[in-house]
């Protein structure tokens, strides 16, 4: 490979690398955020018998 | 039953997005003309492609919400949680969008970033779709719901003008690949990819948008609940 492509391919790398960064880490946060209206419903639902 | 479609849906997403990372690593060719940097258009042109899509979700939502908030609430909040699902998915999406195209830029064209109507024109979008988030964030009472669905159809009016930027004006950005001018395309050895990519970015948007949905009509579900709980103390 030479010079030109490693570095075509390094910038390959950088753009699906920050693709998936992301694209995970808002999964992640939606997970974070469902989970804690799951406790917050229970807890609403049990303060109110 | 419900639950196990979910699962084959997420499985068959999964599969999807292998499947579009082995077509665009490869089995796709190099471009004769721009080498391996080429590669970032499987994630690059679905990402804005599916944005594209999402706000027009958001746009829908919006008019949903304006249309039924008087006669139908329930249909209205529902509207408004698909109103909020697409703004922020396409937020994600236009934001994988406006790094990937500078990366690919630096190689290209060795800049950064270049005040062209295209790439303007979608700074402006995620501009506009960021505040929109921001307002419904930061702001409460009855109105903020009627003001975001506003600025979500004020801020669909951008996405026609992004889309036709290359066409309108002479730009940095290349002319269209899709319905360009004659001669404009792909080569189909590069198509397939391309389109088992799209088809991946797709699926997985969809789901992250049904995600967001459920998430938000949960948060609606016990806002009212509070409201009530309120209301009778």
């Amino acid at each position: 490979m030479d010079a030109k492509a490693l570095l075509d391919h390094q910038f390959v790398v950088a753009a699906y690398s920050v693709t998936w960064i992301i694209q995970l880490g808002y999964l992640a946060w939606l997970g974070i955020k469902w989970r804690a209206q799951k406790r917050e419903a229970a807890r609403n639902i049990r303060d109110t018998g | 039953m419900k639950k196990a479609a979910i699962s084959l849906y997420v499985v068959v997403t999964l599969a999807l997005m292998i499947w579009g990372f082995y077509q665009a690593i490869y089995v796709a060719p190099t471009d004769a003309m721009q080498g391996e940097i080429f590669r970032i258009i499987f994630y690059h042109v679905p990402s804005f492609a599916a944005a594209f899509t999402f706000f027009s979700v958001s746009f829908l939502g919006s008019i949903g919400f304006l249309s039924f908030r008087r006669s139908h609430p329930e249909w209205a909040q529902m509207a408004d949680a698909w109103a909020l699902a697409g703004a922020e998915v396409g937020v994600v999406f236009c934001t994988v969008g406006l790094t990937t195209g500078p990366i690919w830029g630096r190689r290209a064209w060795g800049i950064w970033w270049t005040w062209d109507a295209r790439l303007t024109t979608t700074l402006v979008l995620w501009l506009i779709y960021v505040s929109y988030l921001l307002l419904r964030r930061f702001t409460a009472g009855p109105q903020m719901q009627t003001l975001a669905a506003v600025l979500g159809v004020f801020g669909a009016l951008d996405v026609p003008i992004v889309y036709m930027a290359n066409r309108w004006w002479r730009t940095q950005h290349p002319a269209p690949v899709f319905g360009g001018a004659e001669g404009s395309g792909m080569d189909p050895s590069m198509l397939h990819p391309f389109l088992w990519n799209m088809l991946a970015w797709f699926a997985w948007g969809i789901l992250i948008l049904a995600i967001r949905y459920r998430v938000e009509r949960q948060h609606q579900k016990i806002a009212a609940r509070e409201a009530e709980q309120a209301l009778n103390a």
